[in-house]
């Protein structure tokens, strides 16, 4: 396990590196590439140039990548090209905030999501779950920005239940209880989202493994039903969800930038998007590797939770899996 | 937004507003250079309603908070280096400039005013003498001088600096200190624009003479509240990156005036749409540009005032006068009569009625409507007559071919007119002038484009066969040399369509090389009829933005927001106060 585990971090830490290049290299080739959209284009071709050099934008990419990332692994996330402010006084804010979000959704999801998923498993086609699947369905197809922008309406606009957007009022930084009513909405938004393919996962699951011969056999042998559900299947139908949550585990991070947009969330998503269109690069190469950085550990948390859940999954030495 | 740099900057702020959002946005501000005070009048107002809050019947209150809101953030304050509209709208509460405008754009010193009375021209047009008040003082509390307007000008007119202010002052001789208070510039050569130069933020000399030029935009002044010292009667005292920025009422402020609000919050938004939620909501109190295609649902809301008429931006399509961006080489705008025609096709009022709803005015020259320099009936009015299109496409030899479309010497009339995605308003206009120019026999592909893309890849090198855009104009004044000289071709200019027309080029010299305002007057509407003739643009109209207020947020009439200015949303915030 321990030799595997040290594999997979270098082997992830060559796929970082990898990372970083490949997305240094495209943002430079992108057109309107940083000098040309943060320096307007009502400047004279030597202010320009002039304000590039001040910036250090003049030297060639390789040079500019190996400064950035000489800076990267003295822990130097770099300055802003647009104003010089240190990109970590940016990020770990908002990656708090995000995290704050999507956590929260992704907790409710998943408190409604499984249980509702297992209940369904052993009623497939009642009212319970054909509920569900119209609910998943509308998660699906409901566009997450205009379901947001419907909730702000009808609840907040009209009904004035809940605050339009933002994460705290004006002078209640910090209050959460104002948090807990900002965070209502969006929170309905994602985990709607969460909610339809987390269900179905669930609910997937679960009716495979009640398919098995073993639950065949507890249940001729008179195990009640309860007990079949709980002690038996349950654990078994936990896998390949647990995958799932930890593929998922990076959009924690990476968050949700339309809805982050659609109700001025200052999370990640929002600043990721803000700084694209801003041809940040340094700061997008920071989301970058965080994200890329939490893709890992989502995988290997996976499948560490594997081992946890299904004591039928060895690692083998080879790295594979022998079940 | 945008200071001196000219309209390159307003089209950055237009268009960057285009992409992301519905309308456009707003702003243009005071820069280049004029002589005497441009008597630019604002433009009347259009059947909009122009719904001015009433003043709380009490009068004004001191204290309490405003809340502004924006969908962008500032990128830095220092006025060395301000270029995009969220840096200058923070900017200008904080910092005094030189000289103000008043509501018809005129410059003039403003009790807010860095300057204690109009600059004293010498007879010669050379020199411009600025005196300062004597009671003027820094936040932190040293007096401002002539010793900071030097240091200013020649900050920013150092290349090292890669400052914009470069191109305000590139005819600026010398600027000397005559006493503590008094400053004279001496110009190159005559340059009528040059007092709008003047409405100009002034950095403090104690706070950075020691940086290096090339090391002021890495410098935290402009982008660390706490080391940005000010000069307005506001100090920058918080700046949340993406969530908002906090002014305070500065205590120890210099002027006379003082401000009745206590404290700005100016918040920013993802994008126009949240902001305008976020107004109806009472959120926030004010934002500078509703989508044009939410006025009418602001409006049934209620709650919000709106002031909407025509402002100093102006929509055109630009016709490329370089063969290369066409098959074969082959330019299909190079007729006069083509260019005529395709004016005459156009369906301007129209757009005016339908797109606008009625809040714009038509435009036969690139001078603002009832501005001094409007050249009136002097700039040829192409009416929308499809039969007068045909005639003058036939005259200059396109014959119908097999499938209806116009052909000349072997080429089809088809070309594909480029303009920046997520406009809402120029996707419309796209759709007409497609129509349009269909119903006379030319096919037009309409193309939007990412805005950084485009500016990069078409715009900024003049590749393109036709544009659909806008200026805003920073300054009332009516020199417009840059954009249509052949002076100014891309790479380093911004006549991007390549139009040279050897008469217009003297003109816009002329134009600016003499103060006296009649005579600049003629010379005008000499363009103005040159300009229609030839045809280089199809002016479109003339727009607005609609500036939205809450009900908390009360002025006195003659300081209501005035759109037809730089800043125009936020006109005398200092008189307005705030209730609860």
């Amino acid at each position: 396990m321990t030799e595997y585990l040290i594999r997979r971090v270098l082997q992830s830490v060559l796929v970082i590196f990898l990372i970083t290049i490949l997305t240094f290299l495209l943002i430079h080739a992108a057109p309107g590439g940083p000098t040309q959209v943060m320096l307007s284009p009502g400047l004279t071709p030597e202010i320009f140039e002039q304000q590039a050099k001040n910036l250090g934008l003049d030297q060639p990419i390789p040079v500019q990548y190996v400064r950035w990332i000489g800076d990267l692994l003295q822990g130097d996330l770099g300055y802003t090209f647009k104003n010089h402010i240190p990109i970590s006084d940016l990020l770990w804010p908002r990656i708090g905030n995000t995290v704050i979000l999507m956590g929260a959704a992704w907790l409710v999801s998943l408190l409604i999501a499984i249980p509702w998923g297992i209940y369904n498993s052993t009623k497939v086609y009642g009212l319970s779950d054909q509920t569900a699947s119209f609910i998943s369905y509308l998660g699906f197809a409901m566009p997450t920005f205009w379901f947001g922008i419907l909730l702000q309406q009808q609840l907040s606009l009209k009904l004035d239940w809940f605050p339009l957007s933002d994460m705290y009022t004006r002078g209640k930084e910090g209050n959460i209880g104002d948090l807990f009513m900002h965070l209502v909405l969006p929170i309905t938004v994602l985990a709607l989202g969460f909610l339809a393919s987390y269900m179905k996962y669930a609910r997937a699951s679960m009716l495979e493994v009640l398919d098995q011969d073993y639950i065949r056999t507890a249940r001729a042998k008179g195990v009640k039903e309860r007990k079949v559900i709980f002690r038996h299947a349950l654990r078994n139908a936990l896998i390949p969800i647990i995958t799932i949550l930890g593929l998922d585990l990076p959009m924690l991070v990476g968050g949700a930038a339309l809805t982050e947009n659609v109700f001025n969330w200052p999370g990640m998503g929002r600043w990721f998007v803000e700084m694209a269109g801003a041809r940040e690069y340094s700061a997008l190469m920071a989301v970058t590797i965080v994200t890329a950085v939490m893709v890992v550990i989502g995988n290997l948390l996976a499948d560490i939770l594997y081992v946890v859940v299904d004591p039928r999954v060895k690692l083998g030495k080879q790295g594979g899996k022998a079940a | 937004m945008a200071k001196k740099r000219k309209w390159w900057s307003g089209l950055l702020v237009l268009s960057l507003v285009g992409v992301l959002f519905t309308g456009c946005s707003t702003n243009n501000t005071a820069s280049s250079p004029t002589n005497a005070p441009a008597a630019t009048e604002a433009p009347a107002a259009s059947a909009a309603p122009d719904a001015t809050e009433a003043p709380a019947a009490d009068g004004p209150v001191d204290g309490g908070t405003i809340v502004l809101s924006t969908f962008s953030d500032i990128v830095n304050i220092n006025p060395l280096l301000v270029n995009d509209t969220a840096s200058g709208d923070v900017a200008q509460f904080v910092f005094a400039k030189l000289y103000n405008l008043d509501r018809g754009g005129n410059v003039t010193p403003e009790d807010w005013s860095l300057a204690a009375e109009l600059p004293v021209i010498s007879e010669d047009g050379l020199t411009y003498t600025v005196k300062l008040k004597d009671t003027i003082k820094w936040s932190d509390g040293q007096p401002i001088t002539a010793d900071d307007v030097v240091y200013t000008i020649e900050t920013g007119k150092n290349p090292e600096t890669g400052s914009p202010l470069i191109s305000a002052y590139d005819k600026v001789k010398t600027v000397e200190k005559v006493d503590d208070h008094t400053v004279k510039f001496t110009l190159s050569q005559i340059y009528a624009p040059f007092l709008y130069s003047l409405v100009q933020e002034i950095v403090p000399a104690h706070v950075l003479k020691d940086v290096k030029p090339t090391e002021i935009q890495t410098n935290a002044y402009g982008t660390d509240p706490a080391k940005t010292v000010t000069s307005g009667p506001w100090k920058w005292t918080a700046w949340k990156q993406g969530e908002s920025h906090t002014l305070d009422a500065d205590p120890n402020y210099w002027g006379t005036v003082k401000p009745h609000i206590a404290q700005i919050v100016y918040k920013i938004y993802a994008d126009q749409n949240t902001e305008v939620q976020a107004i109806m909501k009472g959120d926030t109190d004010h934002i500078s540009a509703i989508p044009v295609t939410q006025v009418e649902a602001v409006k049934a809301a209620g709650t919000v005032d709106i002031i909407q008429k025509p402002g100093a931006q102006y929509e055109y399509i630009n016709f490329n006068f370089d063969g290369k961006n066409f098959p074969d080489g082959y330019g299909l705008f190079q007729g006069q009569k083509t260019r005529q025609a395709i004016a005459h096709a156009v369906n301007r009022q129209g757009m005016v009625d339908n797109i606008l709803k009625g809040v714009g005015a038509l435009m036969n020259a690139p001078f603002l409507p009832d501005t001094w320099a409007d050249p009136g009936d002097a700039a040829v009015n192409y009416d929308y007559s499809a039969d007068k299109a045909k005639a003058l496409l036939a005259e200059d030899g396109w014959v119908a071919g097999k499938d209806g479309i116009l052909v000349k010497d072997g080429h089809r009339f088809s070309f594909e007119l480029q303009y920046n995605a997520g406009n809402s308003r120029r996707e419309q206009v796209a759709a007409v002038i497609q129509q349009n120019l269909k119903d006379v026999g030319i096919e037009v592909t309409p193309k939007a484009i990412d805005f950084a893309a485009w500016i990069d890849q078409n715009v900024t090198p003049g590749k393109y066969q036709a544009l659909l855009l806008a200026w805003s104009l920073n300054t009332p004044d009516p020199d417009a040399e840059s954009i249509f000289s052949s002076k100014y071709f891309p790479p380093a200019g911004q006549n991007s369509g390549w139009y040279k027309n050897e008469k217009l080029d003297q003109l816009w010299i002329d134009g600016y090389s003499t103060v006296d305002q009649n005579e600049r007057k003629e010379i005008y509407k000499e363009v103005g009829k040159e300009i229609s003739t030839d045809l280089p643009y199809v002016f479109l109209y003339q727009y607005g933005q609609a500036i939205g207020t809450g009900p908390r947020v009360h002025w006195a009439e003659e300081d209501k927001p005035e759109p037809s200015l730089g800043y125009g949303q936020f006109f005398h915030a200092i008189k307005w106060w705030v209730t609860e």
